[in-house]
């Protein structure tokens, strides 16, 4: 057990029960929000559990799943369109809160790891995470009804 | 009647495909855990491949 692997113990622990307790409980709504913020939960806790473990090729895990996540959340953007179109579903606070321990995560592992590619790569990961995360949860808000008809 | 397209376009067409796959090359060469010969084909092959769907992608978003 080192720090890295506490630090993820805490985040999926803390947060992933949350976002399990959302998904399960509630309106709708409420439950494609827990879903879209459970992707921020786990995704910065696998890139510690990398690091902890000291196996870089535990981050393409990350890496999927900071790009499927969001892209899943669309779908059910979509699909569910109709019953969040009254709702319109939005928890900003949590949604940056999440993507401010994306970037604290990242920018932690980049000063742990140094410079160069696995740097890089980690940039992007977290760009992946916070981008997709902010367009999903304003694609659920119904940010993008324009684009509705496709 | 055949209409010749116009060097104008071809060339536009060429730099948008050199910039994607260069783009995509370069992150095939982040992501991959060692650098070597093969890896450096096949991501050149598959940069080939995306930058092809990537410009076809983006004409299908653009034209209205």
């Amino acid at each position: 057990m080192n720090g890295w692997i506490l630090a993820a113990t805490v985040g999926l622990g803390g947060g992933g029960a949350a976002a399990l307790w959302g998904v399960t409980t509630g309106s709708p709504g409420r439950r494609v929000i827990a879903q879209n913020l459970t992707t921020s939960a786990v995704c910065p806790a696998l890139l510690l559990l990398s690091q902890g473990y000291g196996r870089p090729a535990y981050v393409d895990l990350a890496l999927l799943m900071a790009l499927l996540g969001p892209v899943g959340t669309l779908v059910f953007a979509r699909l569910l369109a109709d019953d969040l179109a009254d709702e319109r579903p939005s928890a900003w606070g949590l949604t940056w809160a999440a993507a401010g321990l994306a970037a604290a995560v990242v920018i932690a592992l980049c000063v742990a790891g140094g410079p160069g590619r696995a740097m890089v790569k980690l940039l992007v990961i977290g760009a992946l995470l916070i981008g997709g995360n902010v367009i999903a949860s304003r694609a659920l808000a119904g940010g993008f009804r324009e684009v509705r008809g496709g | 009647m055949t209409r010749r397209t116009a060097p104008r376009a071809v060339l536009l067409a060429l730099a948008e495909l050199l910039a994607w796959w260069a783009a995509l090359a370069l992150l095939w060469l982040v992501l991959i855990t060692s650098v070597d010969t093969l890896e450096r084909i096949v991501g050149a092959s598959c940069a080939a491949v995306g930058a092809l769907l990537a410009r076809a992608g983006r004409r299908a978003v653009t034209w209205r």
